[in-house]
């Protein structure tokens, strides 16, 4: 019989395991099992270039159907509501049922949902998928006034994109600064000014406490008692890693499905990769989950690579984007373990980036600038954090010279 | 092939090994590379978005897109890692008496 491996969740971590099993496994066959009717596709420019309208629906495929059948993999649009991980059996809710001899879960994660009165769960918009993206863009078309619930990266990037569509937005954050402890301050300061420089409010330290609709409008009631009056209301109040089909079985999760470095989880011929799996990070020595675009790919590629027999240990340093106006966020490393802050750059319009570092190696770093300006010191940033090198902070807190210098050839 | 589809872009001291310099001619932007075994040039903003690749860094044959690390080979303009999956058009080089040209049309 053929060895069958099942990928289940459709998004990036799953297409680039499978093309990866696919490179060192020609014989299996490899079905992946996802619950969007869609090939899989990136989701960063749905908050972004999709609502701008700079980027439509065809843009967004990692790959063609084409490329799939070349490869022989199998894309099923079907939603799995039951697994049997003794038996090695998916089940859908219709009793269909999948078996594998190697399962990969990359259900990726979902958004949490904000309490409001049951009438009114309708009328609250969320953001994870192209379904969802389409509904909103198409919705606040005739609206003025938007207000979305939750200052972090997702919430903030809608906010960017509907300014530049000319509504009236504001975002209400209950922390006392956006996109929450794990970004340096000042950037957070930076980004929340050049929000309100292109019109939109930024409400901190403020909790909703009801939420009327009247006649169409919304309005929002906050713990210090004022109100804001919407047309239209989004929420982004961060999100969960998708492992509610397994809390009744003995996958051992803890935030996510925990693996190790080989993206192996508590079950034999079990693997888990992307936002959904809470990895073990060789050189950070403990476990971290990520939603990041880079490690969805990287993540995928390893667990396809294990998955098809070849060992590997996965040990990428994380990177994340996140884009609004014209500025461009970037977080490499892990900021939240260090003894020593070097800050290099002073003014956006060149880069500004703060290093976190602990025995004069660099843990992490988080810059921002207008677009491109700090990508590659952040590149080198992390390079240097692989390697483990000792840095030179003198360097590092000058602009004026170039990082590279670091590099250890 | 005639002299004048060739433009001078600077001399060779103008860059360093493993590194690039922006150009900018009529309405276009180019960027320029000098590798060990030689200069190169492609286009001078990302395929992806449009985004300079002069603020870009430049590892062996490729140049990596500031902006979401794009990847792409200096020399065949291939795109090498996502989100960047459009190739980089790229463009013939000559050093002539310690000057660099690039042929643009
Ligand atoms: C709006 C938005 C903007 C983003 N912007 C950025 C950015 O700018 N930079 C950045 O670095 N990252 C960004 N990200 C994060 C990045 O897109 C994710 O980290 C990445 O998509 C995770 O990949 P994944 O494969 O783990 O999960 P996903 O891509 O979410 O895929 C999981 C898939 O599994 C399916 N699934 C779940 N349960 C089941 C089931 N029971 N049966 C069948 N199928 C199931 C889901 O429907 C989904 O299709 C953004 C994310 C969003 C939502
Ligand atoms: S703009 Fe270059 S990779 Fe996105």
């Amino acid at each position: 019989m053929k060895n069958n491996i099942i990928i289940l969740g459709g998004g990036q971590a799953g297409i680039y395991a499978a093309r990866e099993i696919r490179q060192n496994d020609l014989k299996s066959n490899i079905k992946i099992l996802g619950e969007e009717n869609l090939l899989p596709y990136e989701r960063p420019p749905l908050s972004k270039d999709f609502l701008l309208d700079r980027k439509n629906e065809e843009n967004l495929y990692f790959h063609s159907g084409d490329v799939l059948k070349n490869e022989n993999i199998d894309f099923e649009y079907v939603s799995i509501n039951k697994v049997d991980f003794e038996n090695k059996k998916l089940f859908t809710k219709n009793d269909d049922v999948y078996s594998y001899n190697t399962l990969l879960i990359s259900t990726g994660s979902e958004n949490k949902k904000l309490s409001v009165d049951n009438n009114l769960t309708d009328d609250i918009y969320y953001l994870r998928n192209l379904e969802e993206a389409k509904i909103i863009k198409k919705k606040v078309l005739n609206k003025n006034k938007v207000t979305i619930i939750g200052g972090g990266f997702i919430g903030l990037e809608i906010a960017s994109s509907l300014s530049q569509l000319q509504k009236k937005v504001t975002v209400i954050e209950i922390g006392n600064q956006l996109m929450g402890r794990i970004i340096p301050k000042q950037i957070a300061d930076l980004v929340q000014k050049t929000h309100i420089e292109h019109g939109n409010e930024i409400i901190l330290n403020k909790q909703i406490d009801k939420i009327i609709k009247k006649n169409g409008i919304y309005e929002i009631l906050l713990n210090d008692n004022s109100l804001i009056e919407t047309d239209f209301v989004i929420a982004g109040i961060g999100s969960t890693p998708s492992v509610k089909l397994f809390e009744n079985t003995n996958l051992k999760l803890d935030n996510g499905i925990v693996t190790n470095q080989y993206c192996e989880t508590s079950i034999k011929d079990v693997y888990a990769a992307g936002d959904v799996s809470n990895f073990y990070h060789p050189l950070y020595e403990r476990n971290i989950r990520l939603e990041s675009y880079q490690h969805a790919q990287n993540h995928g590629i390893c667990a396809g690579k294990n998955i098809a027999g070849v060992k590997t240990e996965y040990s990428s340093i994380p990177w994340m984007w996140s884009d609004q106006f014209n500025l461009n966020l970037q977080l490499t490393g892990i900021c939240d373990d260090f003894d020593e802050i070097v800050e290099r750059g002073n003014d956006i319009n060149n880069g500004i980036i703060y290093f976190f570092l602990k025995n004069k190696k660099i843990q992490g770093a988080c810059g921002l600038g207008i677009v491109g300006k700090v990508g590659r010191d952040i590149r080198i940033t992390s390079k240097l954090s692989e390697n483990n090198t000792i840095v030179d902070t003198k360097i590092l807190a000058d602009k004026t010279q170039k990082l590279n210098k670091l590099m250890q050839k | 092939m005639s002299e004048e589809n060739w433009i001078e872009v600077g001399s060779t001291g103008s860059i360093e090994e493993e590194d690039l310099i922006r150009f900018d001619h009529q309405d276009k932007t180019f960027c320029v590379y000098r590798l060990t075994d030689g200069f190169y040039a492609t286009d001078g903003m990302c395929t992806h978005e449009a985004v300079h690749l002069e603020d870009g860094l430049v590892m062996d044959d490729e140049i990596e897109c500031p902006m979401h690390q794009g990847i792409f080979n200096i020399k065949s303009g291939e795109a090498l890692s996502p989100p960047a999956c459009e190739d980089l058009k790229t463009y013939p080089v000559k050093v002539d008496n310690d000057k660099i040209f690039i042929k643009i049309e």
